[in-house]
């Protein structure tokens, strides 16, 4: 009976801490999303007390967003007024400062030390030689076969630990009341967040590691509190629910809400002006030679405008998932990754199998693929072994000496040599796709019908119309060195990899004969007999487009290779852009992609702050700094909505979980980021801790969201979508969607809608399905300022 | 604002482009000069020789290096410029050290090497946990001074020198009970220094050091022991305590290469490695072969330095494996004794060691048993074809000892001047037994038998964790 008690509490307490998800597929997600339920004011408060942990961005932030303009005076001024502050924002930024947080002495440094050394120990994913022995049997019995021998702790016998978790806890709880075991429960959960959220990970993904070598919450809480008591740690501490300063809490709110409309006022100017810019010039509309479809990626903005300006090309914005709900299978380690947004189920398996007429190649390199396994194996062995490991110290100290200079000091021409010596095997595999769970059986391939749906979402999502001679897919991933982060800096749709395979998956389906014949026969979807679909990757620390050309038919060569050389100018002045040099910006991009030392290779999603959904009419001439995802969509093409809603269940709520991540990383990097990457220590191969060990660490590190360890890099602000649709539709959507439209309601992002049927007027979503109209007006010329004027103009449903 | 950030720009640069200037002039004077470097002397205080030399380029390399690497690790870092100004600081100490020969300067460098190493650990002084970590290391360091400084007064009230080359040429006329004394204190200081069982924490729990501070600590600080013991060689020779050198080397080199067989952390495994090589470094003194030790701290030192720098690349996604036991064919098993031997000769005549029955062949024995190693995994390995299993081993190992060789030969010659430092002792029966206890650390290891021990696992887990107040000690970081 009280089994289920403690069964059910804990599900309950585990609400508290999110989801650290490791290293090798970073996926950035809410660390407070155990509290989407909550509006985001009190979540945030019961964070702030839980985690005694900032939850707004430091005053140093708000003042600088204050000098450089972010936040609009009259703006801010009206919102302190209305929440009865009535002195200058100078004076309340002055107040904020005054507050300090004291840092106190952690009180169960002994329990929560003796924690880490079991977790670390148990849930190691093969640096070490030497597993924790009985680790099979799962985290509560290795430990308890253990712990008898450990002499940290007053001395024990097994026979004193129960058998089963579950006794353990019943018995060591047994007579507190049944709030009290859920608010001990959040203690000691809450207590370590970055392991206990990777046990949360593990439970919910069902990893190998988990298969195999077994933990749950409840083991953990038993081990938990089974020390506690052996060393007399407090099981139950008193906790004050009181914020330490409710006011200030207030008043960092309404500066963020400032901050936010500020940009949100930005956003809508960029859009308007626009607007009228694409009326004057809407004319000349000459034959398009390509069409790139990019991920929504906020990196795809700043390339995608250098493309266009290049030629006559077309580009659009799509769930860098290219809509295929893969996993994909390694071709050089046979390991499965998800490889689609962790929201959706994978129902498809891709893999890799030889092109035809490479069966040469293919071998040669599966060869070489061997060979660096070995090398791998024989230098681990060598190292570890007694005595080689010295005997190979001195025979390869030279060696790892020479290397290191030329690390330091040379990282670009050591790019260029790596490059000669390694090949794509895109060149010379194609992917092939199955159903899930049928990966071994060659022969079964997806029903035709399948292989239509995926291609033809795709075009309805975006809006397609016509369709160019080239059209490639265009995935995107990133290349950096000795960078423990690397993933969090690949695709965020397609889980934290890379998504040239999806790119290249779409392209093959899209190239079936059989396909475009079902599409033009069945759904009226016209594919001209000279159109080839070709897959690429974007690599975004390089800005390089490599095509994944090996299948292209002849005919296509000449267009294929003016493409190619102006994506090569693109890379020119898209680097030059990003970087902020004008010479040599390749070369620079390379040695950031290069260098062992780099710490910031490049900025990853820092600064999104927007999502446009919308045609890149609406976009194209403006430039939004990064800041924005965009998704291609047409409204005109989408009579019943269905488009609308798959991006607004989708991207929007991925793009939800990369703002919130990148938001609370960034006001309070060591506790719900990753802290500064010079102090970092991988440990397990799947995460990192600071210094000599503790709390695994959960988000992105300080590097990837600051300029220097003061200076703001990434504006932690929520993020505001932006959909032009006909208002009524919307509205319909999130009555349909309630998850959608408590997010909203809660204010963990904003909404706003540009009504096509009513002259591209702006409403901003409020509580409740109401909305409100905005309107920017540009006053004199002189005068920078915008007056905003809110008609507080109820729409009703 | 922008111009602290110049100023701490320019600082760290400034300090890097010095350091390499200093390496490259010091490289090309020992290039140049080779093999003859002549002694400079100044007064009693300071003595100037190959050695000398050979070590002022060797720790302006990595001071240079981790500075060129910190210019992009570094940036934006609040104590950048503190950082790099402490590094300077460290260099400095060393290399005067390297050069002092009266035994107040030698104890104020010595001293001062751990202050600035201590500082450097505790450099982020917002971080409670780094502070700690700062302090307990300078505890270590304090009682290693105090040891040097009481085995260097012993020797010098006793002979009323007070210069390390005067207190040397007299050593032998000193009473026996008091160059033991004297030559504990100093191996003690060593030791301490070197990170060695039972004074290992230190380094264990200073990983709040940036990873570049971490690189130089175990390329440039640890390995200090093998140059303070090599500077007093004559002291140990003459108290007959170089085999508590060989026996407390010997057993933490096989100790610590277990507790990084446990190590989740990468840094604390690679520190574990460190200790372990030191604890080589220490036995190679032990047998005498003091230039032995110092061309094992240059080349461990580069390798350490590496790993330490790419440590990020240790994250990646593996499948759960178990570990796998090879079994050999007697034709393979051939195969590497045969090239186990010719590795052996090769190591003995390339190095000048011939094949006599001294202390030497242990190196040798060690050579060969890793020859032996590599040419194991080679054979058995089945993507690799005839030919290539036939040369693989062979142009590994050569390209191995020959390089090996290489710097041998160059650090022995520059140490010429120095006495006492490459002394091969007769094989004593307790250096035999003591063979065979690491030979059984090898197949122990070999044959993964220590899989069977639990509590084991348990005790070289407990022995390698940091100091309790340098983890989870605060709130937040």
């Amino acid at each position: 009976m009280i089994n289920q008690t403690i069964n059910k509490s804990i599900s309950e307490a585990s609400q508290v801490i999110g989801k650290t998800w490791p290293l090798y597929s970073f996926v950035t997600s809410n660390p407070l999303s155990g509290y989407e339920k909550k509006p985001f004011f009190e979540a945030v408060n019961h964070a702030e007390k839980r985690f005694n942990a900032q939850v707004y961005p430091e005053v140093s932030l708000f003042r600088e967003a204050w000098e450089r303009g972010y936040i609009h005076k009259e703006r801010l001024n009206h919102l302190l007024k209305e929440n009865d502050f009535l002195k200058s924002p100078e004076y309340y930024l002055e107040q904020m400062n005054n507050i300090e947080r004291p840092i106190g002495i952690n009180a169960n440094n002994d329990l929560d030390r003796f924690m880490t050394k079991w977790l670390a120990a148990f849930m190691d994913e093969g640096l070490a030689e030497w597993d924790m022995p009985n680790k099979e049997k799962g985290f509560y019995e290795a430990w308890r076969k253990l712990v008898i021998y450990d002499q940290e702790i007053p001395k024990t016998s097994i026979a004193e630990i129960p058998k089963t978790p579950g006794e353990t806890v019943e018995s060591i709880l047994n007579g507190f009341s049944e709030s009290d075991i859920l608010e001990i429960f959040k203690q000691h959960l809450a207590a370590l967040p970055g392991w206990t959220g990777y046990i949360n990970y593990r439970c919910e993904s069902n990893s190998e590691w988990q298969q195999k070598y077994p933990i749950t919450l409840i083991e953990y809480l038993a081990v938990r509190l089974w020390t506690a008591q052996k060393i007399n740690a407090q099981i139950h501490s008193k906790t004050n629910d009181e914020l330490s300063n409710p006011n200030i809490s207030k008043l960092q709110y309404i500066w963020l809400k400032a901050w936010e409309k500020g940009w949100q006022v930005e956003m809508e100017k960029l859009i308007s002006e626009q607007q009228l810019n694409t009326k004057s010039i809407k004319n000349l509309k000459q034959q398009t030679e390509a069409q790139m479809v990019f991920c929504i990626d906020t990196r795809s903005e700043l390339i995608r405008r250098h493309i266009e300006n290049k030629g006559n090309y077309e580009t659009f914005g799509y769930a860098g998932f290219f809509g295929i709900a893969m996993d994909y299978e390694d071709l050089n380690n046979g390991i499965i990754r998800k490889s689609c947004p962790p929201i959706v189920k994978s129902a498809y398996h891709v893999n890799e199998v030889p092109q035809e007429n490479c069966s040469e190649e293919v071998e040669v390199y599966k060869k070489k693929n061997e060979h660096v396994k070995f090398k791998n194996y024989f230098l681990k062995r060598l190292k570890n072994m007694l005595p080689s490991a010295f005997g190979f110290v001195e025979g390869s100290g030279g060696f790892y000496g020479l290397y290191m200079i030329f690390r330091t000091l040379l990282p670009e021409y050591l790019l260029r040599f790596k490059k000669l010596n390694s090949r794509h095997h895109e060149s010379i595999f194609q992917t092939e796709i199955h159903n899930s769970g049928c990966e071994t059986n060659d022969t079964q391939n997806i029903p035709l019908r399948e292989k239509v749906a995926i291609v033809k979402s795709g075009f309805d999502l975006m809006g397609w119309k016509d369709f160019a001679p080239l059209v490639v897919f265009v995935g995107h991933g990133s290349h950096s060195a000795n960078n423990p982060f690397g993933s969090s800096l690949d695709c965020g749709a397609c889980a934290a990899s890379p998504g040239r395979h999806n790119a290249r998956m779409l392209a093959k389906l899209a190239n079936m004969s059989e396909v475009k014949q079902v599409l033009r026969e069945n759904h009226n979807i016209e594919i001209p007999p000279h159109t080839i679909f070709v897959g690429a990757e974007h690599n975004t620390t390089t800005d390089e487009i490599v095509l994944f050309d090996a299948e292209v038919p002849s005919s296509h060569f000449e267009e294929l290779q003016k493409l190619k050389s102006n994506l090569e100018k693109a890379r020119q002045t898209a680097t030059q852009e990003r970087l902020g040099v004008a010479q040599n910006s390749i070369a620079l991009a390379n040695k950031k992609a290069n260098n062992w030392g780099e710490t910031r290779p490049e900025w990853g999603l820092a600064k999104n702050a927007g999502f446009i959904v919308g045609p890149r009419n609406l976009t194209k001439h403006a430039n939004l700094e990064g800041r924005c995802f965009l998704h291609s969509y047409d409204w005109e093409t989408d009579k019943e909505g269905a488009a609308l809603e798959a991006i607004m269940q989708g991207p929007v709520v991925v793009t939800q979980w990369i703002n919130n991540h990148y938001y609370f990383s960034t006001v309070n990097n060591e506790t719900f980021g990753g802290g500064s990457k010079i102090t970092h220590n991988v440990t397990g191969k799947f995460g990192v801790v600071q210094g000599n060990g503790g709390d695994l660490k959960m988000g992105l590190p300080l590097q990837s969201l600051m300029q220097s360890d003061s200076k703001m890099y990434h504006q932690p602000l929520r993020l505001s979508v932006v959909i032009q649709a006909p208002l009524s539709r919307v509205s319909s959507i999130l009555v349909k969607n309630e998850n959608l439209k408590s997010l909203l309601d809660n204010e963990w992002i904003y909404l706003l809608v540009m009504d096509p049927a009513d002259n591209n007027k702006w409403y901003q979503y409020e509580r409740n399905l109401n909305w409100l109209s905005t309107k920017v007006t540009q006053s004199v010329e002189k005068d920078l300022d915008y007056i905003i004027q809110e008609e507080a103009n109820e729409v009703l449903v | 604002m922008k111009l602290k950030k110049q100023i701490t720009n320019a600082i760290s640069n400034a300090i890097t482009y010095l350091l390499w200037l200093f390496f490259i002039a010091n490289l090309s004077y020992l290039v140049y000069s080779y093999p003859n470097i002549p002694q400079w002397v100044y007064n009693d205080i300071l003595k100037i020789n190959g050695f000398t030399i050979l070590i002022w380029t060797l720790v302006t390399f990595f001071s240079a290096l981790i500075g060129s690497y910190g210019k992009n690790y570094l940036k934006g870092f609040k104590y950048h410029s503190k950082f790099s100004i402490l590094c300077f600081g460290f260099t400095l100490s060393i290399m005067t050290f390297v050069m002092s020969n009266h035994i107040i300067l030698l104890l104020i460098t010595w001293l001062l090497m751990g202050v600035f190493m201590s500082m450097i650990i505790g450099v982020d002084s917002r971080w409670g946990e780094a502070k700690e970590a700062a302090k307990f290391a300078l505890k270590y360091f304090l009682a290693g001074s105090i040891f040097l400084g009481t085995g260097m007064f012993l020797l010098a009230f006793s002979t009323q020198s007070y210069t390390l080359s005067e207190i040397l040429l007299k050593v032998d006329a000193l009473p026996k009970y008091l160059t033991i004394i004297s030559g504990l204190f100093i191996i003690t200081a060593a030791i301490i220094q070197s990170a060695i069982y039972p004074f290992h924490r230190w380094l264990l729990s200073a990983m709040t050091a940036p990873t570049p501070a971490s690189a130089l600590m175990h390329a440039g600080f640890v390995n200090g022991s093998g140059i303070l013991l090599a500077l007093f060689s004559t002291v140990l020779f003459a108290s007959n305590t170089l085999i508590i050198l060989f026996v407390i080397g010997g057993l933490t080199a096989v100790i610590a290469q277990f507790t990084k067989l446990i190590q989740v952390n990468v840094k604390q495994k690679l520190a574990c490695s460190t200790i372990a090589q030191m604890g080589f470094m220490i036995m190679q003194c032990g047998l005498g072969l003091f230039n032995a030790a110092v061309v094992h701290l240059i080349l461990h030192g580069f390798y350490k330095a590496y790993l330490f720098l790419s440590s990020g690349e240790a994250v990646r996604q593996e499948k759960p494996k178990k570990p796998l036991y090879i079994t050999i064919k007697p034709i393979q098993a051939l195969i590497v004794l045969f090239f186990g031997v010719c590795g052996a000769l090769m190591f003995s005549f390339s190095t000048g060691k011939g094949l006599g029955l001294n202390s030497s062949i242990f190196l040798t024995l060690i050579v060969a048993i890793t020859v032996g190693q590599v040419t194991y995994n080679i054979v058995k390995e089945q993507s690799l074809t005839l030919l290539q299993k036939a040369f693989l081993p062979p142009i590994l190992f050569m390209s191995g000892i020959i390089t090996y060789a290489l710097m041998y030969n160059f650090v022995t010659a520059l140490m010429i001047s120095m006495p006492m430092v490459a002394e091969p002792l007769p094989l004593s029966a307790l250096e035999v037994g003591f063979g065979v206890v690491f030979l059984i650390g090898f197949f122990m290891m070999k044959l993964g038998a220590y899989r069977r021990y639990p509590w084991l696992y348990v005790k070289l887990m407990n022995i390698t964790q940091p100091y309790k107040k340098t983890i989870l000690m605060y709130k937040s970081k």
